[in-house]
């Protein structure tokens, strides 16, 4: 504890001495972070959107023409057995038919040219959302199709496939970023660190000579890591929430329909920043100090 | 307390010790003597483990310092207090913060170390520069700084290397009285010097270091 607060008064004293060098690492980081905070609420908000988006997503279940009201019934009770299944509603060949001729209005007479009614009667089944997925929904449609007095199963393959490859590389640029503002962070640390070791290098040599032991010559750099990280952290925190909260307020204004899709990231993520800018910052400074000899 | 036996000790093609051998026992008061570049500093150098002996057999204490381990070294320095010829004073630190350093090092009590450090300065009569950066002080006292530095942790041994070096006589008096007064508290010294006036009529021993090795000892 005694010896903690010589630490904490060494590593302070030298960030005030140093502030200029600190205060454009707590920048870089801060920076650095906020890009990739402002990246994963574009992706965040995405997701969501299309997680609205597909939520009324479902199959389209075609049945035979001669399928019988026992075996219709048995389909059904089966459809809502089924835990993949959020919801089944079932259309009948003739109901079809009224449909259609309500909505050609004036024009339904055309209907009247068919001697038989050519729609088949239909299930159409909502999907649970892990099934919002190309392979899954794939999957899904194949095994009804199996099924008997089924003819054939559709569903938007395509519209979902695509839905699939922008969330897919999101993750991917998502990944991509983090990954080079990690490094990036880590070698800004790294690099700042070992300045303030090289110059106080006579002070750590007469430190050593006087008994010291590496622990204690190298203990004030990490706290003086970890601040500029948590600092950094921080900063990026309030950046990104002022924007987050500024860009929805003028988002919500043009186009007030955004306001049921867009959202803000969870307060967690908030607090989480300064965690990562710190463990960051950390990493590079016993990069720094575990390098150097003196 | 000090035991040195066939020394040997080269930087690249430059023999500086070679066969060089010396004894001290508790509480003695010692010079060691020689041209310059005899090997002086080095000797001492090897004496608080700055430098490596290549051959040979060196022992302070219970420490035998030609097999210390590496992390072993801090510990066996918390035992000994050392002079440098170049002060190595910490410029961004008051005279208290530099004396208060070797303590911190030995992680003693913050009330500790103020009640030893005000005793230290007051001796070596530096209590009212406490808070002076040391660039504002003059040579000598700077030098009384270091030797506050070297004996607030009450070390077994003290180490000085030319400490008078660059000190007029007064100062030079003032710092032997120091030392002295060291020595009668139960500290071994040891003092690396070419000045002969510091030895002479001190009736202490002087090794004299020459041609890589003690060519002979006499008592000033």
């Amino acid at each position: 504890m005694i010896t903690l607060k010589y630490f904490l008064g060494t590593a302070f004293k030298s960030i005030w001495l140093e502030k200029w060098i600190n205060l454009l690492t707590i920048l870089s980081i801060s920076i650095g972070l906020s890009i990739l905070c402002l990246f994963l609420l574009i992706t965040f908000n995405v997701e969501s959107f299309m997680k609205q988006w597909t939520s009324s997503f479902g199959l389209v279940v075609y049945l035979d023409d001669h399928i019988t009201y026992e075996e219709t019934l048995h389909l059904e009770a089966q459809f809502k057995q089924d835990k993949d299944v959020l919801s089944v509603s079932y259309t009948s060949n003739v109901e079809a038919l009224d449909e259609i001729k309500a909505s050609l209005g004036a024009n339904a007479v055309i209907m009247d040219d068919f001697k038989e009614n050519p729609l088949p009667s239909i299930f159409e089944l909502e999907l649970a959302s892990e099934l919002l997925d190309k392979n899954e929904a794939r999957q899904k449609a194949d095994s009804i199709k199996q099924l008997p007095g089924v003819n054939d199963v559709q569903y938007g393959e395509k519209w979902l496939a695509s839905l699939n490859t922008i969330s897919d590389t999101m993750r991917l640029v998502a990944v991509f970023f983090a990954s080079a503002i990690f490094i990036s962070t880590i070698f800004t640390t790294y690099n700042t660190i070992k300045i303030f070791f090289y110059r106080r290098k006579e002070e750590l040599k007469t430190l050593k000579l006087l008994g010291a032991t590496n622990s204690f010559a190298r203990l004030p750099f990490l706290i003086e890591g970890l601040f500029v990280g948590v600092v950094g952290g921080s900063v990026s925190s309030a950046l990104v929430f002022a924007f987050s909260s500024l860009a929805t307020t003028r988002i919500v204004e043009f186009m007030p329909s955004l306001s049921v899709v867009l959202s803000p990231l969870p307060v967690q993520v908030y607090l989480i920043i300064p965690a990562v800018g710190a463990s960051m910052s950390l990493l590079g400074s016993l990069f720094a100090v575990g390098k150097i000899r003196y | 307390m000090i035991k040195l036996s066939n020394v040997e000790k080269s930087y690249d093609d430059a023999v500086v010790l070679k066969n060089c051998s010396m004894a001290m026992e508790r509480g003695e008061f010692a010079f060691i003597t020689g041209p310059s570049g005899a090997g002086k500093s080095t000797l001492l150098k090897l004496l608080y483990c700055s430098e490596q002996v290549d051959n040979g057999h060196i022992s302070v204490d219970e420490w035998i310092l030609s097999k210390l381990k590496k992390r072993t070294v801090p510990y066996f320095r918390r035992n000994i207090g050392v002079v440098f010829q170049d002060f190595k004073l910490l410029f961004n630190k008051t005279v208290f913060e530099n004396v208060a350093l070797s303590l911190r090092i030995h992680r003693m009590d913050p009330r500790e170390i103020m009640e030893r450090v005000k005793l230290i300065l007051k001796e070596v009569k530096l209590l009212h520069k406490s808070d002076v950066f040391p660039q504002y002080l003059s040579g000598g006292e700077q030098q009384r700084v270091v030797i506050a530095r070297a004996m607030v942790s009450q070390p077994m041994l003290l180490l000085a290397d030319e400490p008078t070096g660059n000190l007029d006589t007064d100062n030079a008096r003032t710092i032997m009285r120091l030392f002295r007064e060291i020595n009668t508290k139960g500290t071994t010294v040891l003092i690396a010097t070419h000045n002969e006036d510091l030895y002479y009529g001190s009736g202490r021993r002087v090794f004299f270091l020459n041609n890589n090795h003690i060519e002979k000892e006499i008592v000033g």
